[in-house]
């Protein structure tokens, strides 16, 4: 194995562990002692990137196995972009999953309505990709105003994906060249 | 001298209070209701939730608006005058960490004098919870750092302002940024460098960032931590 940054601090997380909190007897600090030992021991790693701006930066997120929540996110120092690091928002990116400000089901406001309503994802996926057919099927052009053949839809565009990977982007960009979408534009350039 | 030690070079800093958010992240602390003062500095001043803070001021040097950031916390004294208030070894409110220098205040503190706790110290930091009357302020993410990792606000820190680890390691880095940070602000200074440890390579003078950025020069410093070594004496033959 070789032993980059990470596993370097994996290594050194496990040899400590055993006796880092023994030591004083006492609670490190006043009321959150309990939550932060959590987040040490236990939790499954896993990464992602930030879905903030089109930096891109390297995310850890740890996931208690219990209660399938996070329970922390940080940046990840294996990562190029960021090797760790993370500005104001990225850090609060925690936020994202775990606030209980946050919308957890589909609200939906019908054209011309003043309030939202509870949908179905169900319901919110079938009504996306019929709109989706229709507005393609509606304005898809064979052929430009000097006959030459084009194939595309002039009715969709596309804007966002920061949060999605090189790899994710190739397959989110073959899908919208496959409907025909010219007007493509990724986070990095808004 | 060994331990531990944070050096936060201002020249870099852009108060994007990565620091500040990775810290309430870290510990999980609650958001505080804050409001427009006029400045970006929010909220307005430490407290029992908020361990780190980065402030801003607006100044003028030599005919020249300077906007300077100060991401303040526990200065983790090398001879932390709290502890020492507290009794120092005769008690285990506050908790000297001799390993890493980390100075830790555990749940008893709800137990001490909190005017006396605030006022042994030279920088102004510990701060109380109402409710509970426990003390608080930044630990050096001890749990972290006992695991091998950095402490939450020097791993976000996106500009290298803050820096961690061996505290001859963190002198070295200091006294390299102070002679380049020289060549541009003649006046850069590393403020309290023997005495905490947590070093501030300040460009301009300490005063400017905060009133107790610096603490006063050594005399005062001693003066107060004699003090309090005279205070306690009497309770310490007890205990002992």
């Amino acid at each position: 194995m070789t032993v980059t940054r990470r596993n370097f601090l994996k290594l050194s997380a496990t040899t400590l562990a055993a006796g880092a909190f023994g030591g004083l007897g006492l609670s490190l600090a006043p009321t959150v002692a309990k939550a932060q030992r959590m987040n040490l021991r236990k939790g499954k790693e896993t990464t992602t990137i930030c879905s903030y701006c089109s930096v891109g930066c390297g995310l850890i997120v740890t996931t208690d196995e219990a209660t399938k929540r996070a329970i922390n996110v940080e940046g990840d120092p294996d990562h190029p972009i960021n090797e760790g690091a993370l500005c104001a928002k990225g850090a609060s990116i925690y936020q994202q999953a775990e606030n209980e400000a946050r919308i957890t089901k589909v609200q939906y406001r019908a054209p011309g309505s003043d309030k939202f309503e509870e949908k179905s994802w169900d319901w919110a996926l079938t009504e996306i990709a019929k709109r989706v057919k229709a507005v393609r099927d509606e304005t898809f052009k064979e052929k430009n105003a000097k006959d030459q053949v084009v194939n595309r839809v002039e009715g969709l565009a596309s804007v966002g994906s920061a949060a999605l990977d090189n790899e994710e982007c190739w397959i989110y960009q073959a899908m919208l060249r496959s409907l025909g979408l010219t007007y493509i534009e990724h986070q990095a350039r808004i | 001298m060994k331990g531990k030690t944070f050096f936060i070079d201002l020249t870099k800093c852009t108060a994007c209070r990565g620091c500040q958010i990775a810290c309430k992240q870290w510990k999980k602390l609650p958001a505080e209701k804050t409001r427009n003062m006029g400045s970006h500095q929010n909220p307005q001043d430490l407290s029992a939730i908020t361990l780190k803070l980065v402030r801003f001021q607006e100044v003028e040097v030599d005919k020249t608006l300077q906007w300077l950031f100060f991401p303040e916390q526990c200065r983790h004294c090398v001879d932390p005058y709290c502890w020492e208030a507290a009794g120092g070894d005769s008690q285990d409110a506050i908790v000297h960490d001799k390993e890493t220098g980390a100075v830790l205040f555990t749940k008893k503190t709800a137990e001490l004098d909190y005017d006396m706790i605030r006022g042994a110290c030279p920088f102004d930091i510990p701060r109380m919870d109402e409710a509970t009357k426990v003390i608080s302020k930044c630990d050096m993410c001890n749990d972290r750092v006992q695991n091998g990792l950095k402490p939450a606000c020097v791993q976000t820190c996106p500009t290298g302002t803050m820096n961690f680890g061996d505290r001859e390691d963190m002198l070295k880095l200091a006294e390299e940024g102070l002679a380049k940070a020289k060549v541009k602000y003649p006046k850069a200074m590393l403020v309290n460098v023997k005495e905490v440890r947590v070093i501030f390579l300040a460009p301009f003078d300490p005063k400017l960032y905060h009133k107790t950025m610096m603490a006063e020069a050594g005399p005062q410093m001693f003066t107060r931590q004699s003090l309090f070594a005279q205070l306690f004496k009497p309770a310490r033959a007890m205990f002992t």
